[in-house]
């Protein structure tokens, strides 16, 4: 294979290697090793295009290390655009790369089966629920070693009943303001059916008719973040027959909120996965200008006004409750929203949004990565679960499911009494589960 | 690199603490002196300054060159690894030791990033004054083997004004520590002497450093011009006029381009072809006086709109475009060489004149943003490495410049250091005597010259023979 196929090699020259990124990056903050940094990742590469560097096993470790957290693309100056530059390493080094037997299978058996249909997501899920239930899986993490150390980190799998489907169709609660498809996700009903369920209830309360593609079954996000493009690109594929099939009484297609930052970051930038092909790219663009983050859902149009006249029904609590907001990557660095969510925060009733260092920063979970590399994506977490001890908060607020487990884990590990909380769970506790009924007008 | 050195090695600093495989090594094979390249046998990472010595014993042991590395940031080539060397980066010492805000100092490891130090600082309502604008990146040791300054070094100077301390290990791995409560040394000023000596005498591991009050009041103002030249000419005014602001510096067309086409986009004015970026400190009444005074000598100079930063948050976003220009000028192409000489202040125009026209003629683009209260120029040439004939082009613009600089009495280097980059004008700025009298000092303290050789002072000085172009040229 020509090593320049390896990576994207324009895209490398972009970097002109100032350093601005060194100390946004997780992983070169643990190890202060250059190549565990954007910059010396980059240098990597371009070394492996230029043919000074074999893309050896040390190579792919260290793009294995990289959380792809994108911190360092929100303070390049130069535009580097590190988190498609990683993507494409990763998968164009997969075929080529050595891995054993085991790692080979499980990786097809996930990538390939389970996360492309519905039913083997839902037997994995019981599978693993009756593992863990009987104990097997802390056996297995035992026996296994230092590469099934992960399993044993695994979230807990909810019981059969609350691992129900959203329906179809759910009407408006009072006035609907607005339609909109709700991303149902593939893990997401499996693992935080509770979350989906709040942010159905929240989306209602707001005033919108809620579709869910019941025959969706996954955005391809983890595929295209772990080195898996082509099966990124046949889900991409499925999402968009989805998402165009869905639209309003007058045609036009229904915007599609994600309450999960991973896939909505990817739903935005989904047009390269389909280079060549100018239909599906326009479709593609125009889907990524239709996805909407549950935050921004909520603060712009009739879902802001749906928001509003919700809020105005709610009671002042007697007592307030603390709140940290921490800002999941694909959400700050992958689509820039930072103003949003802290705006609803800080308009709820009896919530005191209180400030937290590193919010800014990876907790380590970064989709699989924290099932993947366990002992890094803690350490990752270290600083993190310290800042959120000093901030005084009662309640950790996130918008990503991956991010919400590992913080979930992470808050238990160091015995902090602190909940961690899904945007969309916040509003339905404190605001739509206590506003008072809507007085017919 | 003989596999005992590197047990021996792996026996004082922990596995971690040895980067063997080529990879791992190989993002430490240059620093911001793009063209010039040389794979380190080894890369050593300790974590304080007892694993540093122990290793530097062992590298003394086996006659190891040693490059010491901060961030890698610098421009001159000083950490630029060197032929059968190792690389001894300061990236695992990252510690605060003590903040005495009632003492206003700070003892730091030499890996301390020089932007969480003023973080820091500010929880106390103090700041770290050198800023250079790589801060976000760069280390105080390396600042400290640079002697850094930044835009605030018009007002404040560089870092040897406010380094009060080290400890440092000797080339033989010995620790010397020379931090002192008291603030005039008795004897010798070592630290003086340490400070700026590019990784020539030994490495920094601790440092102790003063901290200032952060001011009541800093405004931030912007003056619009429509050429280059009249910019450089309202700085020679206002530095002979005597008025104080704490930073003046000039920013140009193509660098606020790159800075507006970034995530860092300030609100830099496309329209003008030079912008004055001042800033001011102190009292209201300090800071009103000194600003009122300076405006009308820009509009005497032709400054067609000077105006104020709103608020903090304006004033950060200025500071961080400007302190991004080197980084978003990779939007012009993939390297950049930056020059790095101090003029005197009268003749700011006249020499960024003839720095344009050096790099026109040769058919090259050059950006200009610099410290120009402090005359301190900084020709940004973008350039690709890969193409050896511009290369060439370039590294001949940067002799150039220097002669021209050099002609009317400036000097090599405001705050990047002499390093690989400028060694080859070190024989046209001083004399033999002068460079072997350095060479001497140099000797006294690493008789082996183990320590980064080839930097800062010309190997034929030294008496030997050197082969090749030192700074290497494109591989």
């Amino acid at each position: 294979m020509d090593a320049r196929e390896l990576v994207d090699y324009a895209a490398s020259l972009d970097c002109i290697h100032c350093g601005l990124c060194l100390n946004t990056c997780p992983t070169y903050l643990l190890t202060g090793v250059e190549s565990s940094s954007p910059r010396g990742r980059i240098h990597l590469m371009r070394s492996v295009a230029e043919d000074e560097l074999q893309a050896d096993a040390d190579y792919a470790e260290e793009l294995d290390f990289c959380l792809l957290c994108r911190h360092c693309e929100s303070v390049c100056p130069s535009g580097v655009r590190f988190g498609a530059l990683m993507e494409h390493a990763r998968s164009a080094l997969e075929p080529v790369r050595e891995r054993g037997p085991l790692a080979r299978l499980a990786r097809r058996a996930g990538f390939d089966l389970v996360l492309r249909d519905r039913s083997a997501l839902r037997a994995a899920a019981t599978v693993g629920r009756v593992a863990q239930r009987l104990g097997l899986v802390r056996l297995a993490a035992r026996i296994g070693g230092q590469r099934a150390r992960g399993l044993a980190d695994a979230p807990a799998i909810p019981p059969a009943a609350e691992r129900a489907r959203l329906p179809e169709r759910t009407p408006a609660a009072g006035t609907r303001r607005s339609t909109a498809l709700l991303l149902e996700g593939c893990v997401m009903p499996e693992l935080l059916g509770a979350t989906n369920r709040a942010t159905l209830r929240v989306l209602a309360a707001c005033g919108f008719e809620v579709h869910v593609a019941r025959e969706h079954v996954c955005c391809g996000s983890l595929h295209a973040h772990n080195g898996e493009a082509s099966g990124a690109r046949a889900l991409a594929r499925e999402t968009l027959e989805a998402c165009d099939a869905r639209s309003d009484e007058g045609g036009t297609p229904l915007p599609l909120v994600v309450n999960s930052a991973g896939c909505g970051s990817h739903l935005k930038e989904l047009a390269p996965a389909f280079a060549g092909q100018p239909d599906l790219e326009r479709r593609a663009r125009a889907l990524s200008a239709r996805t909407l983050d549950l935050s921004e859902a909520l603060t712009r149009g009739p879902g802001a006004e749906g928001l509003a006249a919700l809020l105005a029904r709610v009671p002042t609590p007697a007592r307030s409750v603390r709140a940290a907001w921490d800002d999941p990557c694909h959400l700050l660095h992958g689509q820039h929203i930072a103003r949003e969510p802290r705006a609803i925060l800080g308009r709820i009733p009896g919530l005191e949004l209180v400030p937290m260092e590193l919010a800014e920063s990876c907790c380590g979970s970064a989709g699989i990565y924290s099932l993947l590399r366990p002992a890094d994506a803690r350490r990752v977490l270290e600083p993190k679960l310290a800042a959120l001890a000093a901030s005084g908060a009662e309640i950790l607020v996130t918008a990503n499911p991956g991010c919400q487990l590992q913080w979930a884990a992470g808050v238990r590990r160091a015995g902090l009494a602190v909940r961690v909380l899904h945007l969309a769970e916040v509003l339905d506790e404190f605001v739509v589960s206590v506003a008072r009924p809507a007085t017919a007008s | 690199m003989d596999a005992r050195v590197v047990e021996e090695l792996r026996a004082v600093l922990g596995r971690d603490g040895v980067l063997a495989e080529r990879a791992r090594r190989t993002p430490y094979e240059a620093d911001g002196l793009a063209f010039a390249r040389c794979l380190p046998e080894l890369v050593l990472l300790p974590r304080d300054t007892r694993e540093t010595a122990a290793a530097l014993r062992v590298l003394a042991a086996h006659g190891i060159p040693v490059v010491p590395r901060g961030a890698g940031t610098g421009l001159s080539g000083g950490a630029t690894p060197v032929e059968g060397g190792v690389v001894i980066g300061t990236a695992r010492m990252r510690r605060i030791l003590a903040l005495d805000a009632d003492n206003r100092l700070a003892r730091v490891q030499a890996g301390v990033v020089n932007a969480d130090l003023g973080r820091a600082a500010a929880r106390h309502g103090l700041f770290y004054a050198p800023d250079p604008s790589s801060q976000k990146a760069c280390t105080i040791g390396g600042n400290v083997g640079e002697n850094s300054s930044g835009p605030h070094g018009f007002r404040h100077g560089s870092t040897t004004r406010h380094v009060l301390g080290l400890v440092l290990v000797t080339p033989e791995g010995d620790v010397l520590d020379l931090s002192r409560p008291e603030h005039d040394p008795h004897g010798y000023d070592l630290v003086g002497l340490f400070v700026g000596s590019e990784g020539l005498l030994g490495i920094a591991t601790e440092i102790t450093v003063a901290l200032l009050p952060l001011p009541p009041l800093v405004e931030t103002m912007l003056a619009l011009f429509r050429d280059l030249d009249s910019a450089c000419d309202a700085v020679s005014d206002l530095v002979a006029a005597r008025l104080e602001p704490t930073a003046i510096e000039v920013l140009d067309q193509l660098t606020i381009e790159a800075v507006e086409a970034s995530v860092l986009a300030a609100g830099y004015p496309k329209d003008a072809a030079a912008v004055l970026l001042l800033e001011s400190e102190g009292s209201e009444a300090e800071v009103a006086s000194t600003l009122g005074a300076i405006e009308p000598l820009l509009r005497a100079r032709g400054a067609f709109e000077v105006r104020r930063a709103r608020d903090e948050l304006e004033r950060a976003r200025l500071w961080a475009g400007r302190k991004g220009a080197y980084g978003a000028m990779g939007r012009v192409a993939p390297d950049l060489y930056v020059c790095d000489a101090v003029v005197p202040r009268t003749r700011l125009a006249e020499i960024v004149r003839v720095t344009i026209a050096i790099c026109q003629a040769r058919g090259l683009r050059v950006a200009n943003v610099f410290h120009a209260g402090d005359g301190n120029l900084h020709p940004n040439i973008p350039y690709d490495r890969r193409d050896a004939g511009q290369l060439a082009r370039v590294l001949e613009a940067g002799d150039a410049i220097l002669d021209a600089v050099l002609a009317v009495g400036g000097s090599l280097t405001g705050e990047h250091g002499v390093g690989l980059e400028k060694i080859g004008a070190m024989g046209r700025a001083f004399s033999p005597d002068d460079l072997d009298a350095q060479c001497r000092v140099r000797d006294a303290w690493d008789p082996a010259r183990r320590m980064n050789p080839g930097k800062l002072l010309p190997v034929h000085a030294c008496r030997e023979t050197h082969t090749r172009d030192p700074r290497g040229g494109a591989r």
